[in-house]
């Protein structure tokens, strides 16, 4: 089962895609991208309401939701997002704690991956240069779609050192941006709760769909 | 530091700008430095609205966000398009006011809405304009 | 591409625009457009802003943007546009400017085409992302 685990809509404020769009397109590109479903993780948001139910049955393809959030280590990916994760954490902060946030996201049932760690910055990667590990980390995301040349490369170190498991993302905030980059995973996933218990033990490998998407200009 | 500021000042007017009229010679100007063709019908190209400087960019009552600012993107309605001679007015509000961390660090950002009529009070342009500071 | 609504279809690429920019040419368009910043008008003004050189305004990346529409699409009406500048652009570097349609719909304000846009380096670096909802004219 292939998910694109990075992914944005028009609910981020920097993204022009409606998530309707993400799932005409990628139906129609099911020969180039055989995703089997999103997450959807907006940027330092979450709304309880928000449901893709209907869109998940009219196109046949998983919608699950996550959100990303700002640490003092960088971006990431929270997936399981629940009443006492947001009662305890604002998601609007770009200033969390890493330390605080992803071992207390386990505890409450989630699961929290650094997204985008060679990114400059926002990286875990940089971090780690002047700073002790985070308790708890399990997965990062070693393939981002929106990453610049050198930054996805810069991330097999830290998996090699720390023995993370390694996922994929689009990291898309355009339409024709999902998909390009995904996770496969052996088990198959049905709910945001089947993702985070997967997640947490193996068995998937991130996916980099961009070579088939390449034109000649 | 967190973003801290009066939010009252979210939803103000802070300018109202009534142009001269439009050339002929500025959107001649216009299309040869941007290679942007002429609309139909002979009128500006779209993008000739950005152009539009008002009196006032910022709201006097501006937080202070940081030492540099650059723009960080723009989303524009298009309603009528812009013809010579067309007298223009541009009514800026402050639309919002957030931060998130990127590659170069913490940003604030600052969304201006910026409404453009013409004589006829017909509707040319709602630009949203991203401003970033650090 | 066409001019008719008919012949667009969801996926198809718009013409793609290979351009190199001047600073001469970066200069004209700030002045036309009105842009008094230092950092346009020339290497050693932009440095004085602390900018490693001179750099393209975003207003200049979404008129290109709208050339790129208007030539895909002759005799259509650009109803909307958006642009995020993700990173400086400089003079003197080569980049593409091409998109690809999203999304067709006719709709009760006209037949509707959305497009994906991107500016990037030969190598493949975005600077700049965005969209437009392209209207096309009623067929006789």
């Amino acid at each position: 089962m292939i998910l694109d685990l990075h992914t944005h809509s028009d609910a981020s404020e920097d993204s022009r895609a409606p998530v309707e769009t993400y799932m005409k397109w990628l139906v129609r590109k099911r020969d180039l991208l055989p995703i089997d479903g999103i997450v959807l993780t907006e940027h330092r948001q979450w709304n309880p309401a928000a449901d893709y139910r209907p869109l998940e049955d009219k196109y046949g393809l998983l919608i699950l939701r996550g959100a990303e959030v700002e640490t003092d280590y960088g971006h990431v990916l929270v997936y399981g997002v629940n009443d006492d994760m947001t009662r305890r954490f604002d998601f609007t902060n770009v200033r969390l704690s890493a330390q605080e946030l992803i071992p207390a996201v386990a505890h409450m049932g989630g699961l929290a991956v650094p997204c985008h760690p060679g990114r400059p910055t926002i990286g875990l990667c940089e971090h780690y240069e002047h700073k002790p590990p985070i308790d708890g980390v399990v997965a990062v995301e070693a393939l981002n779609g929106g990453s610049r040349r050198g930054e996805n490369e810069r991330v097999q170190h830290l998996i090699d050192h720390y023995g993370y498991h390694a996922v994929g993302g689009s990291d898309s905030h355009l339409v024709s941006f999902i998909g390009i980059c995904a996770t496969e995973f052996d088990a198959d996933i049905r709910s945001i709760e089947d993702l985070v218990n997967t997640l947490q033990q193996g068995g998937y490998r991130p996916l980099d769909f961009r070579d088939r998407l390449k034109k000649d200009v | 530091m967190a973003l801290d500021f009066d939010r009252s000042i979210i939803g103000s007017e802070f300018d109202r700008t009534v142009f001269a009229p439009v050339t002929k010679e500025a959107i001649e100007d216009y299309i040869a430095a941007s290679g942007e063709p002429a609309a139909n019908d002979m009128a500006a190209p779209p993008t000739f609205v950005v152009r539009l400087r008002g009196h006032r960019w910022m709201p006097e009552n501006m937080p202070n966000l940081g030492r540099t600012g650059f723009d960080a993107g723009k989303d524009i309605a298009f309603g009528v398009p812009v013809r010579i001679g067309d007298v223009l007015t541009a009514v800026s509000t402050v639309h919002d006011i957030y931060e998130k961390t990127g590659r170069t660090g913490s940003m604030a950002f600052v969304v201006l809405r910026t409404v453009v009529t013409n004589q006829r009070d017909d509707e040319v342009a709602v630009i949203d304009q991203k401003m970033m500071f650090r | 591409m066409s001019g008719r609504f008919e012949d667009v279809d969801v996926g198809h690429d718009l013409h793609t625009l290979a351009l190199t920019l001047s600073g001469e040419q970066v200069k004209n368009y700030a002045v036309a457009a009105r842009m008094p910043g230092g950092r346009f008008m020339s290497e050693e003004e932009a440095r004085k802003e602390g900018l490693p050189g001179q750099i393209v305004p975003g207003n200049m990346s979404l008129a290109l943007f709208s050339r790129l529409i208007a030539e895909s699409f002759p005799g259509a009406t650009l109803k909307k546009l958006s642009a995020t500048f993700r990173g400086l652009v400089h003079p003197g570097r080569s980049f593409l400017v091409h998109g690809v349609v999203t999304e067709k719909h006719r709709t009760d304000h006209g037949d509707l085409v959305e497009c994906d846009l991107v500016l990037e380096s030969t190598e493949g670096d975005r600077w700049v992302t965005g969209t437009a909802t392209v209207q096309f004219p009623p067929q006789e």
